[in-house]
């Protein structure tokens, strides 16, 4: 006691006290590295990892392209154009071979009077051949039993319609008029092969209807050697002077099978000068493909026939060629009919003039907005000679609104949008989730993180149960209820991806939590007695963020592999243009059209492979014991 | 060890439940739309229905009861009118329904009125068939792959495989099966483009197998290959092998005898987890190569609003996550005695 009370007796003041050592150095070596700092020193590191700084360069490179693209880009992405569609990807000018808007088809079949391959869209014959980069033809011709237009020759099969006994089938010409005198002549060839489509050669006949009588050709027999009939000869045998006849087949049926008979050729000629020349080409048949496609298409049935007629052997030529399809959709258009409603107004817009009463010659071309380069002929009408359409020619892209010749570095989609601004807008639509749901995961992961492993026990159990419970239910099921219930929109998106994605956050930070709190710096800080709130936040959390930032970024990249592949369960995002909807759609052009599908599947691949190596290079960086490790 | 397995058993059939449960009622909750089929079909879902406890018939109008969801044609003068009954009452009828006849419901639009287990039940063998395959090539290849790299670290070889890997790992499935579709089915033509019928000659049936099982397997592979090496690399550097080397054992016996089966310990339970978790079929692939298994079937079912079999999909997708989870953890323990799992402190 009597301690205590004389050492309370004593006052103390400051000056009672010396600092010793005050300006003294007590060091005795100086510091040979520079002072660091966690984040510079995690820099450092992170910059020793080569393919982390490469990822990171790509991903910015993305990134930046995804922001500025859907800016900067002209192209039109919201109206779609069918004219423009599955053009080919260009980067350098057509001729050059390798990407430059050109596409090679093989196996067309070949349009022999065009020289152009046979191709079904509407494009004019010019526009496809000035648009043709090459074309080879195959040197063999395929033969086949169906009337192409573009086939030739081969024979016309007159078959019975059913193997049935004692039928005999008709096959015969329009009647036109045939004379004594000028050597009507008849010739015709056959051929005799077996077997065509599982059927028999028929016994057959030939005759000449005429005047209700019946001049033999040649007889009931299985003869198929040519025939060279003289018509005018066998009517002054029989004496009839002329008269309208017409020649016909008869074909004998059989009970066993169907019969047939090859004709390939039957030409009525005449000398030079009769009257009716004109008919009796008409009703011969020199080339059987032709025969059979007038038949058919125009059913101007010169011949009638009570069985069936087909086209067997008929000969085509496929070809492979390689196109440029920008010059098809771009290119020099045809002469083409413009109203003049339609010229007046590039006239008032001031892009040409044009003068109606002088003709064409008086157009003159002012701007390169004008849709023409030259008119070639003019229709006026009525008593006033208004002028009603002008027929002219010009680039085919002026008219679709351009001012050049465009190219798409990537080509066009189906709906004819430019696939670089699509696809860049669609990864700007993916990582704008990802951040969205990055950043709520993130925020709300950590809080629920530092509580349950801050505060541990019963809560962190409760806590822990409640994840595992939600972590229990597969992803795809979450999607779909969340889609089924709310519609396929970007907040049902983020929501969905967000009820679980923030589990991984909540995890790391609390084995982070786990990690720190019983370290002596928060037992010292919370000797000095700072608040729960405050250690959580401004002493452990600071810590730990490494980790948790690294997860955030691998998370972005796991949004934008989710997005995708949801689009190809159909559970696509609606109403934005999303890079995994554009995607499922282009996959069915995968065999036709393989830029649609190659392009975007590069940039995600890319994207994906890069943000990893980012993510792994920032992950070794904050920690530095996984160093090395995967 | 008993208790910890009991303990993680009754909490995965909790999980398991609850989540049932909840997508139960989720899907319930959506508008109810009537079958797409003529008067015959409507009928006889409804009748199937009523049967099974989710509508009720009255056989007159009763609007106090709820929303009227079908009216049948009058028959001998009399209608029949079906009403929804409120979800709860639905709830309960559907756990009696499955636990005392094991009925899961039926079909409404894709084969109207087949029960939704029947339909599963033709699906899938064609899943299983193909994950059994492709996780039976890819255990190996991505084991050796994983040793090869580990005992050549830091070669080229080495970073040759682990660039591979993260690569492959980094690419999403559908791009893989986008690129080996358009090189091998329509190029080369050496694959057909689309699973092959069951009807098809045998060795046709034999190359549809070729894309899917290489898809399937590509992703395992790596998978397998960065673990094996990620463990063998950590044990080749441990003080035990250093120990056998010193006992007199070549770096043959060592790695054979010590450090292989020790790093096979994190790789066995992942394939276990791997064979379940994939039972259910992978979605993608199954769509994109039109292959007629349960994950074609989810999308199918999707599409025909036929939620009945959209939820008998979700519960196989659930159990075998929930089924493989729990393996991975108790598989833990019985191939390393080290690892008490659930042990205290």
């Amino acid at each position: 006691m009597a301690e205590n009370e004389y050492l309370n007796s004593i006052e103390f003041r400051p000056d009672d006290f010396a600092l010793v050592q005050k300006d003294m150095r007590i060091m005795d070596k100086k510091f040979e590295t520079k002072p660091t700092t966690f984040a510079k020193d995690a820099f450092a590191r992170f910059c020793k990892n080569k393919s982390s700084v490469v990822g990171f360069f790509i991903v910015s490179i993305l990134i930046l392209l995804a922001i500025i693209v859907p800016i900067v880009s002209p192209a039109n992405i919201d109206n779609v154009s069918t004219p423009e569609r599955f053009l080919a990807p260009k980067l350098f000018p057509a001729g050059t071979g390798f990407w430059d808007g050109t596409r090679t088809t093989k196996h067309v079949v070949y349009d022999r009077d065009n020289e152009i391959p046979a191709l079904s869209d509407k494009n004019s014959v010019a526009t496809i051949k000035s648009s043709l980069v090459s074309i080879t033809v195959d040197e063999e011709p395929t033969y086949i039993d169906v009337a192409s237009p573009y086939g030739i020759g081969g024979y016309v099969v007159f078959a019975s319609d059913a193997p049935v006994a004692d039928t005999v089938y008709k096959f015969k010409s329009a009647s036109t008029v045939f004379t004594d005198k000028d050597h009507y002549i008849f010739n015709a060839t056959f051929s005799d092969e077996e077997g065509v489509s599982d059927s028999m050669l028929g016994e057959y006949c030939v005759y000449l209807n005429i005047a209700g009588e019946n001049v033999m050709i040649r007889d009931y027999s299985r003869d198929y050697s040519p025939i060279s009939f003289d018509i005018s000869a066998a009517l002054k045998e029989k004496g009839i002077a002329s008269g309208k006849g017409q020649i016909v087949f008869e074909l004998k049926s059989s009970a066993e099978k169907n019969t047939y008979v090859l004709i390939e050729t039957a030409v009525l000629s005449a000398d030079a000068g009769v009257e009716n020349e004109e008919d009796l080409a008409t009703i011969s048949i020199s080339d059987a493909t032709d025969f059979i496609n007038i038949g058919d298409k125009n059913d101007l049935g010169y011949w009638a026939c009570t069985g069936r007629k087909g086209i067997h052997h008929s000969e085509i030529y496929y070809c492979d060629y390689t196109i440029d399809t920008y010059m098809v959709v771009y290119g020099n258009a045809d002469e083409v009919t413009y109203s003049a409603s339609e010229l007046y107004s590039w006239i008032e817009k001031g892009w040409c003039l044009y003068d109606a009463s002088v003709g064409p010659e008086s157009f003159v071309r002012l701007t390169d907005d004008c849709p023409i380069d030259e008119v070639v002929s003019q229709d006026v009408a009525g008593i006033t000679k208004k002028l009603s359409r002008i027929v002219a020619k010009g680039w085919n892209y002026r008219k679709l609104g351009y001012t050049e010749m465009p190219s798409f570095l990537f080509g066009t989609d189906a709906s004819g949008f430019d696939l670089v601004k699509r696809a860049f807008t669609g990864l700007r639509t993916s990582l704008i989730l990802g951040l969205c749901t990055a950043a709520f995961c993130f925020c709300f992961g950590l809080i629920w993180g530092s509580i349950s492993g801050y505060f541990g026990g019963n809560v962190d159990i409760a806590m822990e149960r409640f994840c595992e419970i939600l972590s229990g239910v597969p992803f795809i099921v979450v999607m779909t209820l969340a889609m089924l219930h709310f519609g396929r929109n970007f907040v049902t998106f983020v929501m969905a991806l967000c009820l679980t994605g923030w589990m991984g956050t909540a995890a790391r930070t609390r084995t982070q939590f786990y990690r720190f709190k019983g370290r002596e710096y928060v037992l010292a800080s919370r000797t000095l007695g700072a608040s729960d709130w405050r250690l959580i936040f401004k002493h452990i959390l600071p810590n730990s963020m490494g980790t948790i930032i690294t997860g955030s970024v691998l998370m972005i990249s796991s949004v934008i592999f989710s997005e995708a592949s949801l689009a190809y369960l159909n559970l696509g995002l609606e109403g934005q243009k999303s890079f995994g909807v554009m995607m499922a759609a282009n996959q069915q052009y995968l065999a036709l059209y393989p830029n649609l599908v190659i392009f975007p599947a590069v940039i995600i691949a890319l994207m994906e492979i890069s943000l990893n190596l980012f993510g792994n290079g920032l992950r070794d960086a904050f920690n530095p014991t996984l160093k090395g490790s995967e | 060890m008993t208790k910890y397995v009991l303990k993680r058993l009754g909490l995965a059939v909790i999980t398991a439940y609850i989540v049932l449960s909840l997508t139960f009622i989720c899907v319930k909750l959506l508008p109810f739309e009537r079958p797409l089929g003529g008067d015959a079909v409507q009928t006889a879902y409804f009748d199937k229905q009523y049967h099974l406890g989710y509508v009720q018939r009255f056989e007159y109008e009763n609007p106090s009861y709820g929303e009227l969801l079908y009216k049948t044609k009058p028959d001998k003068g009399r209608s029949y009118y079906y009403y929804q009954v409120p979800v709860l009452e639905q709830y309960g009828k559907w756990i009696s329904n499955i636990v005392t006849k094991w009925d899961w419901g039926y079909s409404k639009n894709y084969q109207p009125n087949v029960a939704a287990t029947v339909i599963i039940g033709s699906r899938i063998g064609y899943s299983m068939k193909l994950n059994i395959i492709s996780t039976l090539l890819a255990v190996p290849i991505g084991i050796l792959f994983g040793i090869w790299a580990a005992l050549k670290k830091n070669t080229m070889t080495d970073h040759t495989i682990s660039t591979l890997v993260m690569v492959f790992i980094s690419v999403p499935s559908f791009v893989l099966i986008s690129f080996m579709m358009r090189v091998f089915c329509y190029n080369l033509q050496w694959l057909p483009s689309t699973w092959p019928a069951d009807t098809a000659p045998f060795w046709n049936r034999v190359k549809g197998y070729i894309i899917p099982v290489f898809c399937l397997s590509f992703g395992s592979i790596c998978l397998y290959c960065r673990y094996v090496r990620a463990e063998l690399c950590e044990i080749l550097e441990s003080d035990y092998l250093l120990l056998a080397r010193t006992k007199g054992l070549t770096r043959r016996q060592a790695i054979v005898r010590h450090a292989l089966k020790n790093a096979m310990v994190p790789v066995f339970p992942m394939v276990l987890g791997e064979v379940l978790s994939i039972m259910g079929g992978s979605m993608i692939l199954e769509n994109l190569y039109s292959i007629p298994g349960v994950g074609k079937l989810f999308i199918l079912s999707l599409n025909y609003r036929d939620f009945d079999i959209l939820f008998v999909d979700m519960a196989i997708f659930t159990t075998f996550g929930l089924m493989a989870g729990v393996l991975i953890d108790l598989s833990y323990g019985f191939i390393d005695p080290r690892i008490r799992m659930g042990a205290k402190k």
